[in-house]
């Protein structure tokens, strides 16, 4: 899998980060050098292994459908937000 | 040149479960302050997780048994990746690679079968309004269990993507898993439109109208669609593969911003959710819990109910299940007055959420059947058994206290029309009649329905007098 400035570029678009020319660099470099160690993988033969998608071996952890109580109220949530208006987050316009 | 068009449904249901599907906080947001039914979890705190709703597996197995599909008893989650402020976690837990629900078929009224492929249960994000230079953000809707109903490109024509999705709503309702409340949303489609020239075996580009929430809009929007393309191919021209918005108040479709490619979400299996491995017989259990269907009433009814009268009523589950409850000798007549009185009064929205007993209804019928109730008075009857003061009375006891029991006793009948024969006023009507006068027996009829005070059986009168006046 090639790794470019491209790439980078297109993934910081992706998540709306702004990124310079030197940490585009620098952020290609790094994920250059991660997808080559991942990449070592590739050398396992692994035709016919079930893919691991949990380590803990658990499944159907559900819950019952009773509304709880909640440890956080509205006022506090809203209170950790940048900005709000009338009880709602308020963000820059987007469309 | 002659076009085939080509038409595939993406369906969006909001499930009617008592939580969200992460997360413990009340999803009935109707009627409730915006970010009032939020939880850390839905806002993504840092180290917050999902806990996954129990009911909204059950839900899903039901509404795939309602579209004839079959349940996977192996699914999991994925996350699906996008940066946008209705969603804060910055993904959107879907199932991908491993849905609940897989393939199936919806029958439409025609007959026609449309093909699912496969529905899968996820999160609903929150909802934004926008403003001049600002958008503010309503974090209520966020995880509100959701079904992605998709169907195979299966449709070809406008209609039928109008009576697919609302065949999949009856269904829904039917299954009891949504409010099925269109004008708020509670179902959403995506509609895939391609033409291809008739014969050819490639389909044509397609474009996708998103977000849909009326039928007659997506029927709208396929045949805009249809014309659109057409006459781009006409032009020999090529038709641009992407996305579209629909505006109902000028009834044509508009470019949107583009989106990302599926590659772009960059799916991964979630990591903080187990996978779901359902036993057979927890799925058979789940499965018998879904009441008849559309397609069942279908079958039982269409050949005592009129094909138009039925398709009304299938619009209300409550009515159908209350017509499976009365005696089928009186399904007919009870399904006209459902249909015709029922459904035309102003509160009847309100009056479907409290039916009366099907022993009431059952002893209407059998009332006016034995003719001791006019028509008229069967439908005054009928709606008082709606009305909260006098509904517990029963419909005997309601018709007795209005006066409307008709007189049918021969012997009594005989009686008050001895009367009436005897008073000189109508000697001369019984003369002309003897005459020849035919129309004066209603004046006649007229005189013993007064002296009844109303109660007598017109018809009944008519034919008495008729014999006593030979």
């Amino acid at each position: 899998m090639e790794i470019n400035c491209e790439t980078i570029k297109h993934l910081a678009k992706l998540s709306d980060f702004d990124l310079d020319e030197k940490e585009t660099e620098a952020l290609t470099h790094d994920l250059q050098n991660i997808i080559k160690y991942i990449s070592q993988l590739d050398e396992l033969d692994t035709e016919g292994v079930e893919p691991t998608y949990q380590v803990f071996e658990m499944e159907n952890v559900w819950r019952d459908d009773e509304v709880l109580r909640q440890d956080a109220t509205r006022e506090e949530l809203l209170a950790l937000t940048k900005e709000e208006k009338d009880h709602q987050i308020k963000v820059p316009r987007v469309l | 040149m002659k076009y085939i068009p080509t038409i595939g449904i993406e369906c969006h249901v909001q499930l009617s479960t008592k939580t969200k599907l992460f997360s413990e906080v009340d999803n009935d947001a109707r009627g409730k302050e915006p970010n009032s039914c939020v939880s850390p979890v839905d806002y993504a705190l840092p180290g917050m997780l999902p806990r996954l709703n129990g009911e909204a597996i059950k839900f899903a197995i039901r509404a795939g048994k309602a579209m004839n599909c079959k349940i996977n008893a192996h699914s999991r989650f994925d996350r699906k990746h996008y940066f946008y402020p209705d969603s804060p976690k910055g993904y959107q837990i879907t199932q991908f690679y491993q849905p609940i629900i897989g393939a199936g078929h919806v029958e439409l009224p025609s007959g026609t079968k449309i093909h699912i492929e496969h529905a899968h249960l996820e999160g609903d994000a929150g909802k934004l309004t926008h403003f001049d230079n600002y958008s503010l953000v309503d974090l209520n809707r966020v995880d509100t269990p959701l079904i992605e109903i998709v169907s195979m490109p299966d449709i070809h024509s406008a209609k039928d993507a109008h009576d697919y999705c609302k065949e999949l709503w009856r269904l829904m309702c039917f299954a009891g898993v949504t409010n099925g409340d269109l004008y708020n949303g509670n179902m959403r489609f995506d509609v895939n439109t391609s033409i291809a020239p008739e014969g050819s075996d490639k389909l044509g580009t397609r474009t996708e109208v998103k977000n849909l929430n009326s039928f007659r809009s997506v029927e709208r929007a396929v045949e805009y669609e249809i014309a659109r393309q057409t006459k781009i191919l006409e032009a020999g021209e090529k038709v641009v593969q992407q996305t579209l918005g629909w505006n109902d108040a000028t009834g044509k479709t508009t470019a949107q911003r583009s989106k990302e490619e599926a590659k772009d979400y960059r799916y991964m299996p979630e990591p903080d959710l187990p996978p779901i491995n359902l036993s057979k017989e927890f799925t058979e259990k789940e499965a018998a819990k879904l009441p008849p269907m559309p397609a069942d009433y279908r079958k039982k009814f269409g050949n005592v109910i009129s094909g138009d009268t039925l398709e009304v009523l299938l619009d209300y589950p409550a009515l159908m299940k209350k017509l499976d409850e009365v005696c089928s000798e009186y399904v007919k007549s009870m399904s006209n007055l459902f249909a015709s009185v029922l459904l035309a009064e102003e509160k009847s929205a309100e009056y479907l959420n409290d039916l009366p007993s099907a022993k009431d209804l059952n002893e209407l019928c059998e009332m006016n059947e034995k003719k001791e109730l006019s028509s008229t008075a069967t439908k005054e009857v009928f709606l008082r058994l709606f009305d909260p003061q006098m509904k517990n009375r029963g419909a005997k006891n309601i018709a007795k206290e209005l006066g409307l029991i008709q007189e049918n006793d021969l012997g009594a009948l005989e009686a008050i029309i001895d009367t009436v024969l005897q008073k000189p006023e109508t000697k001369k009507a019984q003369e002309d009649y003897k005459n020849g006068e035919e129309k004066v027996i209603g004046f006649l009829v007229g005189q013993v329905m007064k002296e009844s005070h109303g109660k007598a059986n017109p018809s009944a009168v008519q034919e008495i007098l008729r014999k006593k006046l030979k």
